[in-house]
């Protein structure tokens, strides 16, 4: 019984568009509207499609032909043909039955070709055929076209369309039905309901429709005419200026211009009359007052226009009211789309605000990277390395060059990791061997002295990989984002910073609580002399802490490399920040790195958010803050105590 | 009876001698006063090296003095260019405007003049009016007085609160270093008033003396500049010269101390801050109407940072060092960058100084802070047979204590 209702069902589905093919002959409709076929125009030509796509397969054949410009008359007989490129000539069909024509000669065809206008019609009645067409590759197609330009005739179309076997596609379409029933429906109660159907969904295409709705004109009326649909009485001087007020009036025509002090110089400059304007000897003209007086005398005269007064802008700004209107005429309507897009902002405020957390997370992540080797060096050594930002630089270079020899994007990687922590490490130990343990009573000088340093590595970059910025590229399986919704996304490279940086945060911990070579850096930071006594050699601790802090820099070099250009001044774009995050944590304490990181982090986007055009500007309040900060909490957030604190 | 200043240092009196003398014998081989051996641009050079000097012995006087290792000393340098650049462009500016309007029919107004020279000034930056910040740029006098006031009050503000919360050591020279980075970043915006990263140029121009070639202006800006060295030099030398001097070496060399003998140190820190950047914002507008023209580039940190380089080289807590630093390392500078040092030739590689210079200027930094931490004015001391004691003996282990091990036994 149930099978039978179903194929009855079918056969109902199927028979009107069966019988409505044999309703119409192709032939016949291709014979009776020729001229217009062959001569189309926009406005026209559209019942001529409809009655073709009527016709059925060979009508849309036809449709396909002319929309793809491959429609055209055979010279020799006048024919309708389709004329498909095949070779150097052109295969021929004809155009009405569908009966192969063999091929010819590109000369022997005359091509029609119908203007975008008329093409666009041709693809909105196909349209309506595509979506249910057999071929769901086909469907997709329709729908993104429709979506992309929808208009109100391709509500009908798609209304007709609606089933669709595939439960994807057929939400698809319902959804394009209430946007497009939002915008074009005629029925107001209709709209309404379709646009509370959305309740607070956030999706683009949805305030897309809904913001041609909501679109307003500024208006100036004496009287309101009826029927007005009123966003917003504006008043003057609040809402709306004095001055663009009386602008709108003069530019609708409704009132006459004010004169400006270029017109006014043009107009005096006219009427000089042997040396004078109305009187006013020119060379006393350097005077607004004096070009007043000039001016009212020649208004006396009555040889110029006499221009609007205080008293008459007053006048006509008080007789009209300024308003904005919507031009959807149905307040209902407006009412329930402003409704809906309020709501809508609500979620999508909190989805950008949970976006800005992830920015401001990943850009966290970049600084703790870039910072965790300072705290390292400076906070637990208490070294100053202005040279910490070229180890970094150092370890970009290295994944670059690695990439050279290494083609597999991934492999490459994995290698270019632990050889650039070997190459800094190695740099790292021969700077604190030669440099900086002579250097450990004075703080000052090891700034100075890492710094000379510093330029000549850069300098040194330079000279070997020039000034142009290398690429060094991430595999492919960190190329795109992890897409929540329209708004909240994030890159899969950032994604992977952040790992590395819990990483490291992991590996700093287990190293200097859980090893024994943490433990003797501990008791050497706290009590040098004391430490020797024990049989540790603060030397040699000095050199492999110092050793340790370079070789995590290079690491993060390699990193901030992947979605930074690599510049011999990368390192140096950095080193001013990391201070910023170890000083502004707390010296000594990787809790306090992380702390810091995570504030100069969320600060800077905080406040780029305020001013998204100017992330210089964040940069500025950011170390304007900083500064700042240290004034209050001079040890930082998470501050050392207790006898540490001397050292 | 105390002594004069100059008899009790006499070299300060060197110093002013060496300077009058090496300014007249440029003047005689300039090509505006005397034999042309001396190019103008060459000239204009040595001017600007010696404001650079200038702002060298004032970083001596916080450095070497003070121990303030204050990385923004150059913040305030281009902050008095800023400042007397801000008059240059509107004066000049004003003068071509004023020019091309007066041959309409209609003399212009003051507001249209006003008008016109914003709109020559801030197109570039898609602006046509007066930014507030630009309120006395039509008064010379008001412009000087900013030249001395806003570095002034830049160092009050800044050193004020950083003294108070007793940040020191590398905490202030990072500190400081923020500070100039957070104001070049804020002029490099288009919005803050000073032309963005356009700056403010056309600076060689001095309204009123277009008659005067460059030629005799270059020198007369050379006297200015030695003029300028010579008295903020004796100035600085007389500040660190008495009791106010003396106090303030004993806090460099051991603040605790100082404060505990009833000092505050707070206020000799910030009076020395204060002057300094005072002075170093005079030597700043000398030094960029020599330039010419004037960024935000000027103000990045490295800028300072080779100040203290150059004060490092040529002899910390000496101010003859200072200067001999600054002119020594940026006249070597630009011979060497300047592409006038041969190339050395090695056969497999030939070393062209125009990329090499940096590192050799890096690894010479390095060495003299090592090896030489008194810099080339060291070599006064050895010439005057001053050599610190020779102390024998390892140090007694990695404390920080300071006696060595004969030391200890003696």
């Amino acid at each position: 019984m149930r099978l039978f209702l179903l194929v009855l069902a079918f056969v109902a589905l199927v028979l009107p568009i069966h019988a409505r093919a044999q309703t119409a002959d192709l032939a016949a409709v291709v014979s009776q509207y020729r001229d217009q076929i062959e001569k189309p125009s926009r406005q026209s030509i559209g019942p001529v499609v409809d009655e073709i796509a009527a016709t059925g397969a060979q009508g849309a054949a036809l449709l396909q032909a002319w929309n793809e410009r491959l429609l055209g008359l055979r010279k020799s007989d006048g024919l309708l043909v389709i004329a498909a490129p095949e070779g150097d000539g052109l295969k021929l069909t004809d155009a009405a039955t569908g009966a192969d024509l063999g091929s010819a000669a590109e000369a022997d065809v005359t091509m029609l070709r119908p203007n975008s206008g008329v093409r666009g019609v041709i693809s909105a009645a196909m349209a309506g055929n595509a979506l249910s067409d057999p071929d769901p590759k086909r469907r997709i197609e329709a729908l993104d076209s429709m979506s992309r330009r929808a208009d109100a005739s391709q509500l009908a179309l798609l209304r007709e369309a609606m089933d669709d076997p595939d439960p994807a596609l057929a939400a698809r379409k319902q959804r394009l039905e209430r946007m497009l029933t939002i915008q074009y429906d005629s029925d107001p109660a209709a709209r309404i309901a379709a646009i509370e159907g959305f309740g607070g969904d956030s999706g683009l295409d949805f305030r897309a429709s809904l913001n041609p709705i909501l679109a307003m004109r500024r208006v100036a009326f004496e009287e309101i005419p009826s029927g007005t649909n009123i966003a917003k009485e504006l008043s003057l001087g609040g809402d709306l200026s004095r001055e663009d007020a009386y602008a709108m009036l003069v530019a609708e025509g409704l009132a006459p211009a004010r004169l400006t002090p270029q017109a006014m110089r043009a107009t005096l400059a006219q009427h000089i009359v042997q040396g004078s304007v109305g009187g006013v000897p020119l060379a006393q003209l350097a005077d607004q007052d004096a070009r007043d007086r000039a001016y009212t005398a020649l208004e006396a005269q009555g040889t110029v226009q006499p221009a609007a007064s205080d008293d008459e802008v007053e006048a006509a700004l008080a007789r009209y009211k300024f308003l904005d209107v919507y031009a959807e005429p149905n307040p209902d309507v407006t009412t329930a789309a402003r409704a809906a897009l309020r709501s809508t902002e609500t979620r999508i405020g909190l989805m950008q605000a949970a976006d800005l957390s992830l920015d401001a997370l990943s850009l966290a992540s970049i600084y703790f990277l870039a910072a965790i080797g300072l705290a390292v060096t400076f906070g637990v050594m208490g070294v100053i390395n202005m040279a910490h930002g070229e180890f970094i630089m150092m370890g970009a270079y290295t994944g670059y060059v690695v990439q050279q020899f290494i083609a597999d994007r991934t492999v490459s990687l994995i290698v270019a990791l632990p050889l650039a922590f070997v190459v800094t490490f190695a740099a790292g130990v021969a700077l604190e061997r030669l440099v900086i343990r002579h250097l450990y009573k004075r703080p000052l000088e090891t700034l100075l002295a890492t710094f000379g340093v510093s330029i000549a590595l850069q300098q040194l970059a330079k000279n070997i990989f020039g000034t142009q910025a290398r690429p060094l590229t991430s595999p492919a399986w960190l190329d795109g984002a992890l897409t929540f919704n329209d708004v909240v996304s994030i890159s899969y490279i950032r994604i992977a910073i952040f790992v590395l940086a819990l990483v490291f945060l992991g590996l700093y911990l287990f190293i200097m609580n859980r090893t024994r070579l943490g433990l003797e850096v501990r008791a050497v930071t706290q009590n040098p002399a004391m430490a020797a006594s024990m049989g540790i050699s603060p030397d040699r601790i000095n050199m492999l802490t110092f050793g340790l802090g370079s070789g995590i820099a290079g690491i993060a070099g390699v990193a901030i490399g992947l979605f930074a250009k690599v510049t011999s001044e990368l390192g140096s774009d950095y080193i001013v920040q990391s201070f910023m995050t170890v000083v502004v944590g707390g010296v000594g304490n990787i809790w306090g790195t992380l702390a810091g990181a995570a504030l100069i982090g969320f600060l800077q986007k905080g406040i780029e958010w305020f001013n998204p055009a100017n992330t210089l500007a964040a940069q500025t309040y950011m170390i304007l803050f900083i500064i700042i900060f240290i004034q209050f909490r001079p040890r930082g957030i998470i501050a050392a105590k207790g006898r540490a604190v001397g050292a | 009876m105390r002594k004069p200043l100059v008899l009790r240092h006499p070299s300060i009196l060197v110093f002013l001698g060496v300077l009058a003398v090496f300014t007249v014998a440029v003047t005689v081989l300039s090509a505006g006063y005397g034999t042309g051996a001396i190019s103008t641009s060459m000239v204009k050079t040595l001017g600007k090296t010696l404001c650079l000097a200038l702002a060298a012995v004032a970083m001596d006087l916080v450095w070497g003095y003070a121990g303030i290792l204050s990385l923004g000393q150059m913040a305030f340098f281009a902050l008095g260019g800023y400042m007397i650049g801000m008059w240059l462009m509107v004066a000049r500016t004003e003068g071509i405007v004023a020019g091309s309007l007066a041959n309409l029919p209609i003399p212009p107004t003051d507001a249209e003049i006003s008008a016109a020279v914003a709109t020559q000034i801030f197109g570039v930056v898609g602006s046509d009016k007066f930014p507030m910040i630009w309120a006395f740029s039509g008064s010379l006098w008001g412009q000087l007085a900013l030249v001395v006031l806003v570095p002034g009050l830049l160092a009050l503000v800044f050193g004020w609160l950083a003294f108070r919360s007793r940040v020191n050591g590398v905490y202030l020279s990072i500190l400081t270093q923020a500070m100039t980075l957070a104001l070049a970043l804020y002029l490099f915006q288009n919005d803050s008033g000073l032309r963005g990263n356009n700056g403010l140029s056309g600076l060689q121009n001095i309204p009123g003396l277009d008659a005067v070639s460059q030629e005799k202006l270059s020198i007369w800006f050379l006297w200015a500049s030695a003029v300028t060295l010579g008295l903020g030099y004796l100035l600085i030398a007389w500040v660190a010269s008495g009791k106010f001097g003396s106090v303030t070496r004993a806090i460099r060399d051991d603040e605790a101390r100082v404060r505990f003998l009833g000092y505050s140190v707070e206020g000799y820190k910030l009076v020395v801050f204060v002057l300094a950047a005072v002075v170093t914002a005079i030597a700043g507008a000398l030094y960029y109407p020599q330039a010419g023209i004037i960024n935000p580039a000027e103000l990045a940190p490295i800028a300072s940072i080779y100040l203290a380089v150059w004060v490092a080289i040529g002899g910390r807590g000496r101010l003859y060092g200072a200067a001999i630093g600054a002119i020594f390392v940026s006249m070597l500078s630009s011979w060497f960058t300047g592409g006038r040092a041969p190339d050395v030739n090695l056969g497999f590689y030939t070393i062209k100084w125009v990329d090499w210079w940096q590192v050799l200027l890096g690894l010479s930094f390095v060495l003299v802070t090592l090896l030489a931490p008194k810099g080339i004015a060291g070599l006064v001391d050895l010439f005057e047979g001053l050599r610190p004691p020779k102390r024998q003996g390892q140090p007694m282990g990695p404390d920080m204590g300071s006696l060595r091990e004969k030391e200890a036994v003696e």
